[in-house]
């Protein structure tokens, strides 16, 4: 045994409450975003110093509002200052989301027993997407049997890391009890935005704001924009945003216990309003930037991906200490590690909103060789009850999992056995299996995949 | 080997441009590193737009130069160009860059001994125009710049944001004009990889007649890696930074 000793590293100031260090670089505090998925994304988390900007192009649905609802919950569930710009910041908070078992949504023993409540969620989502009862009856080929089961999203946390990002149930709303005390707290500072010159005075009240917190305790502070330029902050042209995010993060960096979550409403994504290359520009002002581009009134994409809502396209990552920005190592949803980037979409399940890779099924649908048809024509005839039917096998399997970085398996496709298709013209006649989906009128189909599949089943 | 050691050349302007995929930090810290490390008295003047000094000391750490002492020895002097702007922004002033021009004026024009160089590094003349900066005001800034770079035999060097490739805007245009070369870094076109990080091609500028470095068009462009320390190139095609 040496008598080396490991030198102890210099006392550092213990981190905010709901803060850890950032695997990447040991100067880089992260804070949790809420939604295990995107913490993922982000390498770990949102670093504090830096703004996320979620873009939410979509006019027919709030997934950008969504996702600073768990932004807030989990900022309030730490014990951090959560400061909320909006023109109705009680509104916002009141509609927030919030752990089950605690107020609305009555589950026992789930506070014991973290592990179990994750896993009971993780097996309630299965029910909602009847994934499982295929699983069993596939006969895997040899080789491929002690695999584990393929994953396209990162497990929800763990009871050890309870602390850090909290299981958020999208069906329980932010007891009364718990914005009370925060509010008594001081933990709750809210703005509301002016109509005159609305940029530049909130940029001097948050700074305002911030410099008071820096001298009162050693909390984190998240700021929360719902809806940046939304009608009640008055007409903004495109320069005002830009001066307001760049501001924003100057203003971040001076006070580096702060990190910021903003959300523009669909109007202004647009490159209508910004002019070419706004997205772009919007990722140069931001340290994150993410668009969830839900697929709201386009029909041929929600027939195509029918597991998901819309696809998740990543502008910037922050990088607040180091050249190469952490996530590019550590995310597992990226998988920049292993080869080339995966494609994202997210999808919002009955209790939360998660973020997955994105697999294209089969190309062809319905080829030579291929006996059935893929799931997805099923899933568009079938009509009524077969709607979370899913993509063979890939199912979100979330287990209670204690493991940092989720090992990607692979597993064998499974074919859906069901009627198969009438031939169409000269195709080579194929056998009829039993089918359990015998009322399903499958349509006919030709080699090709058409672009444009036919919205109205006659 | 790329990139070229001694560029750019006292009295000469660099154009940096990058891309969102494929940000040109690196290019920078490595031309401050060495110019920095060349000798014991080069000075420079760091003018930031969106970045902080905070940033610029961690990742110069990593690559062992310490900028936190070249501060305190007047040898890197930093300056928030917004600190200088947005009081002249507020009053929507016709020319808000000229206090920030004034106060460049002053850093240069401090004594120093003759045989050191000075560099100048403007990080993001892009982000003044998408904040409201009136574009005739950018160029003239920009054109004076280069006019007293030149005068106080500085080396000169412009970062510019690329948001729409392959349709220059108004700025890019001008800086071209300027430049005597043009150091272009652009992603990939088959998006994100972790093995290449983006490729870097060299063109010689308008003020350039017989460039001196061997230019590289983008059809040739080297490729660059990004590690924790720095970054690495290797030409396209083969494997030698890679494997």
């Amino acid at each position: 045994m040496s008598a080396f000793k490991r030198r102890t590293t210099a006392k550092q100031p213990p981190l905010p409450p709901g803060t850890r260090t950032s695997p990447g670089s040991t100067a880089t505090v992260i804070t949790s975003t809420g939604i295990p998925s995107l913490d993922d994304i982000l390498g770990g988390g949102l670093p504090l110093s830096c703004s996320l900007l979620v873009l939410a192009p979509d006019a027919h649905s709030a997934y950008g509002e969504l996702v600073l609802k768990y932004f807030a919950a989990q900022g309030l569930a730490s014990g951090q200052r959560v400061c909320v710009v909006d023109a109705h910041p009680e509104t916002f908070l009141a509609e927030c989301i919030w752990t089950p078992g605690s107020g609305s949504a009555p589950a026992p023993a789930q506070s014991q027993d973290p592990s179990s409540s994750s896993q009971s969620a993780a097996a309630e989502d299965e029910d909602d997407e009847r994934a499982s009862e295929h699983d069993t009856k596939i006969k895997i080929a040899w080789r491929y049997e002690q695999m584990k089961q393929f994953q396209t999203t990162v497990p929800s946390s763990s009871q050890s890391a309870d602390d850090y990002c909290r299981t958020f149930d999208l069906t329980a709303r932010m007891p009364e009890a718990v914005i009370k005390s925060a509010r008594s707290e001081g933990r709750i500072p809210e703005i509301i935005p002016q109509a005159d010159s609305p940029c530049r005075n909130i940029i001097h009240r948050l700074s305002e704001m911030l410099s008071q917190s820096e001298s009162d305790q050693a909390l984190a502070t998240r700021i929360c924009i719902p809806a940046l330029g939304s009608y009640e902050w008055g007409d903004l042209s495109p320069q005002d945003i830009c001066y307001f995010l760049h501001s924003l993060r100057a203003l971040l960096r001076r006070y580096p216990r702060a990190c910021a979550s903003i959300c523009l409403p669909p109007h202004l994504c647009q490159e209508a309003f910004g002019g070419l290359g706004w997205v772009q520009k919007l990722g140069w002002l931001t340290d994150a930037s993410v668009t969830l581009a839900a697929f709201g009134s386009n029909p041929s994409l929600t027939a195509m991906f029918s597991s998901h809502h819309g696809l998740v396209h990543i502008h910037a990552l922050p990088a607040p200490h180091t050249l190469l920005p952490p996530s590019d190592k550590f995310s597992t949803l990226r998988g920049l590690t292993s080869s080339g980037e995966n494609n994202l979409a997210f999808k919002c399940m009955r209790k939360r909103l998660i973020f997955e890779t994105l697999h294209l099924d089969v190309e062809g649908g319905v080829s030579e060789r291929r006996t059935t048809p893929s799931t997805n024509v099923l899933a568009m005839e079938a009509g009524v009850g077969h709607d979370h039917s899913h993509t063979s096998g890939m199912s979100a399997v979330t287990t209670g999992g204690s493991t940092s970085l989720a090992a990607v398996q692979v597993q064998l496709e499974q074919v859906q056995i069901s009627t198969p298709p009438q031939p169409a013209s000269a195709e080579p006649d194929t056998t009829k299996p039993e089918s359990s989906f015998k009322k399903a009128k499958v349509k006919k189909k030709v080699a090709f995949h058409s672009e444009r599949p036919d919205l109205y089943d006659f | 080997m790329f990139p070229p050691t001694n560029l750019p050349v006292p009295s000469e302007v660099l154009l940096i441009t990058d891309e969102l995929l494929a940000p040109a930090d690196f290019l920078l810290h490595r031309q401050l590193a060495a110019h920095l490390k060349e000798s014991k008295d080069s000075r420079c003047v760091l003018i930031s737009v969106s970045e902080d000094l905070g940033r610029w000391k961690s990742v110069a750490q990593r690559s062992n130069l310490n900028l936190a002492q070249s501060l305190e020895s007047q040898l890197l002097t930093f300056i928030d160009a917004m600190a200088h702007i947005s009081p002249a922004l507020d009053e929507k002033s016709k020319t808000p860059l000229k206090d920030l021009y004034i106060i460049i004026l002053e850093c240069l024009k401090r004594p120093h001994l003759d045989e050191t160089k000075a560099l100048v590094v403007l990080d993001d003349i892009a982000a003044l125009e998408w904040m409201g900066v009136p574009l005739a005001d950018i160029l003239r800034f920009a054109r004076a710049l280069c006019a007293i770079c030149r005068k106080y035999n500085a080396s000169l060097i412009i970062r510019h944001h690329i948001t729409t490739p392959g349709e220059p805007d108004d700025i890019l245009r001008h800086l071209l004009q300027l430049c005597t070369y043009h150091m272009d870094v652009f992603s990939l076109s088959t998006g994100r990889s972790g093995s290449v990080s983006g490729q870097v091609a060299l063109h010689c500028g308008a003020a350039t007649s017989e460039p001196t470095h061997k230019l590289i068009p983008r059809s040739k462009a080297v490729q660059y890696r990004l590690t924790d320390t720095g970054s690495v190139f290797f030409d396209r095609g083969t494997g030698s930074g890679v494997l």
